[in-house]
Parts: C-alpha cells; structure tokens; sequence
C-alpha cells in the first residue's frame, strides 16, 4: 500500500474525546456527518481545511481513552491516507484497523514532520519519508492479519466474505 | 505462559499461543450499552448479517443515555428493544446501573472468563481474573455476525505492591501515582497485573477501581491473580458459577515488574487535563471548587459511598460547591439507602440522580460551564468531559472527592474528617 499526503500535526496523548467530541454521536449517520467534525476537540476549522489524501501526524498515545469507532471512522470518511505517530492508544488502532485506514507506527516521527510536510509512506515496502526534509525510516513490521484487513477495506468487508461462504456452504447442493 | 495467555487460548481452542499472535476467540460474553447495541446492530445489517450468531452471550445495558433526554437517543433505544426480542437475546438491563458495575455484582465476570465489551473502561472486570476488553462498533457488529473476533496476545506488566497504605489513601491513589511515574501510556496494548502483599488484603472494590484505571494507561486489560477474596465475591453474587483457574508459570511470563511502595503515596489529584499531572491534594488548596461529580463505573460502588457519606456525615457543602451523585448501580443505590448514607450526602446539600455514568463523557446531568472547576471520582480529566471544555476536571478519590466537596476547594481528607 502506498500513501503520499500532506501532514497535519498534534500532540502527545491527543485522546478520542478531542478528535471526535461526544456532542456529535448519533445513533446512526448520513454519508459525510462523521467527517464534518473530525479533530473538532482541537481546531474547530480542520473539517474545513482537511483535504482528501492528506495524512494525520500525532506525538506519542495518540487516539487514547474512549473507545469510540467515530475517530477513526471520522478519518476514514474525511479520506485520511493514513495516521502516524511514535504510538496510539490500543482502541484506536483496533478500530483504525477494522475501518481500513492505515495505522503506522512511527518513532519518533512527530519531531521529524511540520505541517504541510509531504509525507510518502509504503506499507509493504515498510518504509516512510519526509519528502520536504529528506528524512527516511524504516517501519516496524505490521502484524500480517491487520494489514490484511486494512488492504481488504476493514472488518465489515471480511465479515461480508466470510457470511457469504457460509452461506454457501450451508446451501442445498453445496455438497455439505 | 501468562495467566491472560492462557485464558485467550482457551477461548481461542488452542493448546498455547505466543504474546504478539493474533487469534480468532470466543468470548464468554459481550457487552453491549446502549449506543453500542444502536450502532453495531446497525453496521451488522450494513455488513450483510441479519442475525447475531450467538445470542446467549450478549448482555444490552442501558446506561448512559437512559433514561433518555434527546429524541434520537428515544428512538434509538426503541429500536434496540425491538433488535433484541428479534434476535432472542433476553440478558437487558436498563436502568440497572453501569455495565461495568453490575457485571460483576451480576456475575457475568468471573475468573478466567473473557469479555469484551463497547466501551473502554470494559477493563474493569479483570479485576475478577478475567481477560477483558472493550471493542469499537464494528468490532463488535463482527463478533455478533460471526461469534468470534481477533485478538492480539499481549505482553504482561506486573505492578507489585508492598508497604502499608497511610489514612485516607486508596487505590485510586495508587492508579495516580502509577499515571505520575509512568505516564498515560505506561502500558500501552498491555496486560496490566496487580500483585504483592497490598493487593492481596485488598477487597474487590478496591481491586476493580485499580483495574477500571488501567485503560487510561493504555492497556488492553488488567488481571489480578483469583484467590479467596475473588472466590468469595463470585460465590455471593452467583453460587453456580463453575469457573477455571489459570495461572501463570514463572515471573518470566512478564515483560516487565515494578515494585511499588504504597507507603510513599499521600491522597493525590489529578490536575487538568491530563492524568499524568498528579499531586499532593494538600498542595492545592487554592483550587476553588464549583461542583464535586460523585459516582460512574470507577467510584460509584457502595464502599465509595461509605467512604464519603462518613466523611460528610453532619457536615454541609461550601455555600459555593455543588455535588452531583450517581450510584453506580441499583444494588448500590438501595444498599446506601439501607445504610444511611443517601440521607447524610443529601442533607449535606448534594443532588442524587438516577444510576448510570452521570456527568461523565457528557452523559446525564451535571454538565460544567467555562472557567468552572470540577473534582471528581471518575477516571479522566480529559478536555471537555463534563461539559464546556474551558472547564477543568480534577480527578481524585472518593475521600478526597467528598472532603474537597464539604471545604469548596481541594483537600486531604483529613482537612476536613481529622481521625
């Protein structure tokens, strides 16, 4: 997989209250509402200024607390290409996973990235770079299961798959 | 291998499994609140399911928009009791209390058990010797298509505790001093063990506020070793429970082991807005307090209310302090009216409301407006959790919580209730 975005950058232990406020959950969303108040917490204006492609930048535990699907769903919707960060509180990272948007792992990225850099990164190659600065890392290895279903579109793409073949199987004359 | 190891491979059909590997379980059961059964029965149909794999293993608690007071929260809820009947699934509780507090005291937790849940403070039952987890929504809406979900074997950090716990200090104290030297993410996809001579005289109240705590340092679970103490409180609250035991091989099954004095620890605040910010309550005194925020799944247990109503006990708040009081459960509720102590927190001047998550995360009422100052026994003091996020959340005790709600600024207990 490979993403090339302009980078948003925030801080250290940024939890999911502020990337996306409780005032805004609803039971259920129409297309686009999650994505218009995505880092509201933070920058009242970022839903404004987010453009598709770009990439979200954070310090260390970004996307800690609360267990809310809609900070990663946010991103998703407002088509983030990935979020970076040194680490991300575990929910998130679950949640970014079975959404689809990539995940990455980073040390020590957010002193190595300004906003507004260029950011390329390659998920199978493993590798992320700075294209203002020149700055080039290696990734740590992803777990091979979650990059699966990040390539795959997230869990609601493989839960259609898997319901779908057993549905086969339990079909008359599927020979089971 | 780890207890937590253990208990997933057991879920998991599997002889063993290795800390980093990811494999399909089987939880024992799910819990599902109110938003998070309206929104992963929504995304179940989305992903093409129409029924719940495994209805039996669903618990739907109501509890942090009941009794509603928005429409959509009303019509969603009806919606949800309709998803239930039609799926079979017959384990409701609304207006109960807090899942995270009556799935212990209903017996749904129990040691060795695995548990998932939608919502982050889920890590609250491994205080049983439990594995459990909270799970985003469509997460979850797998799990319920599918009966299984993914997890990732975490490594195990052990927190020994030893010494003795000077007056007025508790284990919310140690959970600050814990996020103090460690910081937020002091075990981030972590297993977060509590061991040693402290937590063994501890009694399961005390146990789960330590374990409630462990997601604000980034875990993905807590365990503490089942012994007497955990057998006792399973059998009172559901004597035909079998459970197994697990335990863990050698103290090479633990990344990591930190030994923790008790003895160094004083009553302890956390400053806004962020958890990792502690001091000494007696070092704030100059912290106004406009309203004390009483309850939720971390301090919202009947023996936060005894701590609290013998401290409040013939006193009045300031003139100036408000306190907002939700029990964390029914059981709770009725056992602190049995007690008395709805009475002496009542007279003081405080406002009980209804069991459920009260003010925190914006649920019920009590919101803060900017500038206001908040003391509370919940667990985050994040931006905005009660309301305007110009307010500030001070996290602290049940004792401290009650003292500082009696003097309108932050204390030690012992300003107020000397021994």
């Amino acid at each position: 997989m490979h993403i090339k975005g302009r980078a948003w950058t925030f801080g250290r232990n940024i939890n999911t209250d502020l990337i996306y406020p409780k005032m805004w959950f609803r039971p259920t969303y129409e297309p686009g509402e999650m994505a218009s108040h995505l880092m509201v917490g933070i920058d009242e204006d970022f839903p404004t200024k987010v453009r598709r492609g770009d990439v979200i930048v954070g310090g260390q535990n970004f996307g800690c607390g609360s267990s809310r699907e809609e900070a990663a769903a946010s991103m998703m919707e407002a088509g983030i290409g990935a979020v970076i960060a040194p680490s991300f509180g575990r929910l998130f990272t679950r949640n970014c996973i079975n959404v689809g948007l990539p995940v990455v792992v980073s040390p020590g990225i957010d002193e190595r990235v300004g906003e507004g850099d260029e950011i390329e990164i390659d998920l199978a190659k493993g590798f992320i770079r700075n294209l203002r600065s020149g700055y080039e890392a290696r990734l740590p290895p992803m777990a091979p299961e979650s990059l699966r279903l990040i390539q795959d579109g997230g869990i609601a793409n493989y839960t259609r798959r898997v319901l779908e073949e057993r549905r086969k199987a339990a079909a008359p004359g599927s020979g089971r | 291998m780890h207890a937590i190891s253990k208990i997933i491979a057991a879920h998991a059909d599997r002889k063993g499994v290795e800390v980093g590997e990811i494999v399909n379980v089987v939880p024992d059961y799910v819990m599902l609140n109110d938003r998070g059964a309206a929104r992963a029965a929504d995304l179940l149909r989305q992903m093409g399911g129409d029924k719940v794999f495994a209805p039996w293993q669903i618990v739907v608690v109501f509890d942090h928009h009941y009794p509603p007071i928005r429409q959509q929260d009303s019509v969603s809820q009806k919606k949800t009791r309709e998803w239930i009947k039609e799926q079979g699934i017959t384990k409701f509780h609304a207006g109960e209390g807090i899942g995270h507090v009556i799935f212990p005291e209903k017996g749904y937790a129990f040691p060795g058990a695995l548990i998932f849940g939608t919502d982050s403070h889920t890590v609250t039952n491994s205080a049983l010797g439990c594995v459990a987890t909270g799970m985003g929504h469509s997460d979850v809406a797998s799990y319920l298509a599918l009966g299984y979900n993914w997890l990732r074997v975490p490594e195990v950090i052990r927190f020994d505790l030893h010494g003795q716990f000077r007056p007025d200090v508790y284990a919310k104290d140690v959970a600050l001093r814990i996020a103090q030297l460690y910081g937020e993410d002091a075990a981030p996809y972590l297993g977060v063990e509590f061991a040693g001579p402290v937590v063994a005289k501890m009694q399961m109240s005390e146990r789960l506020v330590l374990c409630n705590m462990v997601i604000d340092f980034g875990a993905k679970t807590g365990y503490i070793q089942p012994d007497e103490i955990t057998a006792r409180y399973v059998a009172e609250r559901s004597s035909s429970r079998a459970w197994t035991p697990y335990t863990t091989d050698s103290d090479s099954d633990y990344g990591r082991i930190v030994d923790l004095d008790v003895s160094e620890i004083e009553p302890l605040v956390a400053v806004p807005h962020d958890l990792s910010d502690v001091r000494g309550a007696s070092t704030l005194s100059d912290v106004r307090i406009d309203e004390a925020v009483f309850g939720t799944c971390t301090g919202g247990r009947i023996e936060d209310f005894r701590v609290a109503a013998a401290i409040m006990k013939g006193r009045k708040l300031a003139p100036h302090t408000r306190m907002m009081v939700n029990p964390g459960s029914r059981e709770v509720y009725l056992q602190a009216m049995r007690e008395g102590l709805i009475d002496i927190m009542m007279q003081a001047g405080a406002q009980v409301g209804i069991t459920g998550c009260g003010p925190c995360s914006g649920c019920h009422q009590g919101m803060l407006a900017p500038a206001e100052n908040s003391i509370t026994n919940a667990s985050r003091n994040f931006r905005g959790r009660f309301g305007s996020p110009l307010a500030n959340i001070y996290v602290a005790s049940s004792a401290t919580v009650a003292a500082s709600a009696i003097a309108g600024r932050i204390v030690s207990p012992a300003e107020v209730a000397p021994h």
